[in-house]
């Protein structure tokens, strides 16, 4: 499944955990791992992120792996292009091919770019693995973010799953009439599922504002906020 | 592809992210003006988020085989403008990176300006340009999306050419120029052929909305 990582925000030791200081703990992370750029600290805050989000907030090792996973084949690639064609410095090695060379300067790029996005990812996982978005959206609410925007931003997160759900159905059923057979086909079918989308999504946005209206919406959406167990 | 959690040293973030700042502000003033006009467009305005959203996760047929997706950007800003789709944005990159590990939070501030003003903001010129020249809107909206998309990538690649400028600033903005932006050309042509798809049943099945949104040339309307 595409979406098991909110599945997860939402089922893990962590989620109940005071998602201010998540909050806190990642932004302050990452900002220190950026800052430092340091080989050695990457190292240390990517065990370290690691292990609380398997020991502590208790996540299954594959779905982590899995979230490392995502951004791995562009990050090898793009590193992989750094370290070819952004030489500056001292030639250290020579492929032999159209003069393409691996230097000192590009070395570098390579080896610190990769090492500091490698720090990173588990600061952001850290927040994307056990924070459910809502209480996202509900924190940065409460530190001076437009209510408008927290507003837009419920909603979205509300019909994000609604349609995900349509477009499940309606791509099986394109699929069992060989809607993707062939390319030509396969862009029909995709325009197709869009513009539909695009048009029950109007309707449901009448349908929702009238929800809404009807149950005194004055632009605020009050959320039932459990107390703690001890 | 957007630029991944860490990838941009930290001055390059902080600098993204100050410039993004200034326009999704403002972006937020204009939504907050059309919501004090007609509040019913608050839905509206939050599912076109999520339709941008749900389009960004659907998978374009590419012809290199590589997992690529439309923006959707052009099509945002076509219907709303620039500085509300800089809005709708910024939300729609957040969700992918809590929801989707796509992109991240250091590279906000970058992606945001790549994707959520850049982009639509090319496109918005292009299609206000077509539809006042008397193009048909059908013609206008594809060269907005392929412009918007297309427009996306090539900012991508002067932000990272400004980041790692070596040897120099112009030699790396033209290597990443050609990983980015020419890889990009071709599936910029399928977002607009897909872009106009959608155009075309929006303009069979709500012609007053796309009048109501000022959006089509004047012979249409």
């Amino acid at each position: 499944m595409k979406f098991d990582m909110d599945y997860i925000a939402h089922h893990n030791e962590l989620s109940e955990f005071n998602p201010y200081i998540k909050l806190f703990i990642t932004i302050i992370t990452l900002v220190v791992t950026l800052v430092l750029d340091n080989l050695y600290f990457d190292v240390i805050i990517f065990v370290i992120m690691s292990v609380v989000i398997l020991t502590i907030a208790k996540i299954n090792y594959k779905s982590y792996l899995k979230f490392l996973s995502l951004p791995m084949a562009f990050l090898v690639i793009t590193c992989l292009f750094l370290l070819f064609f952004f030489g500056k410095g001292q030639v250290i090695y020579e492929t032999g091919l159209w003069g393409i060379v691996v230097t000192e300067g590009s070395l570098h790029y390579c080896v610190y770019t990769f090492m500091r996005v490698m720090g990173c990812l588990p600061c952001l996982g850290f927040l994307a693995l056990t924070t459910p978005i809502a209480k996202v959206l509900h924190c940065l609410g409460t530190l001076k973010v437009p209510k408008i925007v927290i507003e837009i931003g419920l909603l979205m997160y509300n019909t994000i799953f609604i349609f995900l759900n349509e477009i499940d159905t309606m791509q099986k059923a394109q699929e069992t009439r060989l809607g993707y057979h062939s390319y030509t086909t396969s862009f029909k079918s995709l325009g197709a599922l869009a513009s539909t989308i695009f048009l029950r999504s109007l309707d449901k946005s009448e349908t929702l504002q009238f929800a809404l209206d009807s149950r005194g919406y004055s632009g605020e959406l009050p959320v039932y906020e459990p107390k703690k167990e001890d | 592809m957007h630029i991944m959690e860490g990838y941009l040293p930290i001055q390059w973030c902080i600098i993204w992210y100050v410039i993004s700042f200034i326009v999704v502000a403002y972006g937020i003033y204009q939504i907050k003006k059309i919501v004090d006009e007609t509040p019913e467009s608050k839905a509206l305005l939050a599912v076109s988020g999520a339709f941008m959203f749900i389009l960004s996760s659907l998978k374009l047929p590419s012809v290199t085989g590589s997992c690529s997706h439309p923006c959707g950007n052009g099509l945002g800003a076509a219907l709303f403008g620039p500085a509300v789709t800089a809005v709708l944005a910024t939300i729609v990159l957040l969700f992918q990176a809590i929801l989707l590990a796509h992109g991240g939070l250091t590279s906000l501030g970058a992606n945001i300006f790549s994707m959520g003003i850049v982009g639509p903001f090319v496109g918005w010129i292009i299609y206000k340009a077509f539809t006042k020249a008397n193009v048909s809107s059908t013609i206008a909206i594809f060269f907005a999306a392929f412009f918007a998309d297309l427009l996306t990538y090539v900012a991508t690649s002067f932000q990272l050419a400004l980041a790692f400028p070596a040897p120099t600033f112009s030699a790396a903005l033209v290597s990443f120029l050609t990983v980015f932006a020419v890889t990009q050309v071709p599936l910029a042509i399928g977002e607009g052929i897909l872009t106009v798809i959608i155009w075309d049943r929006l303009l069979a099945y709500k012609p007053k909305l796309l009048a109501k949104l000022n959006a089509l040339s004047p012979n249409e309307a």
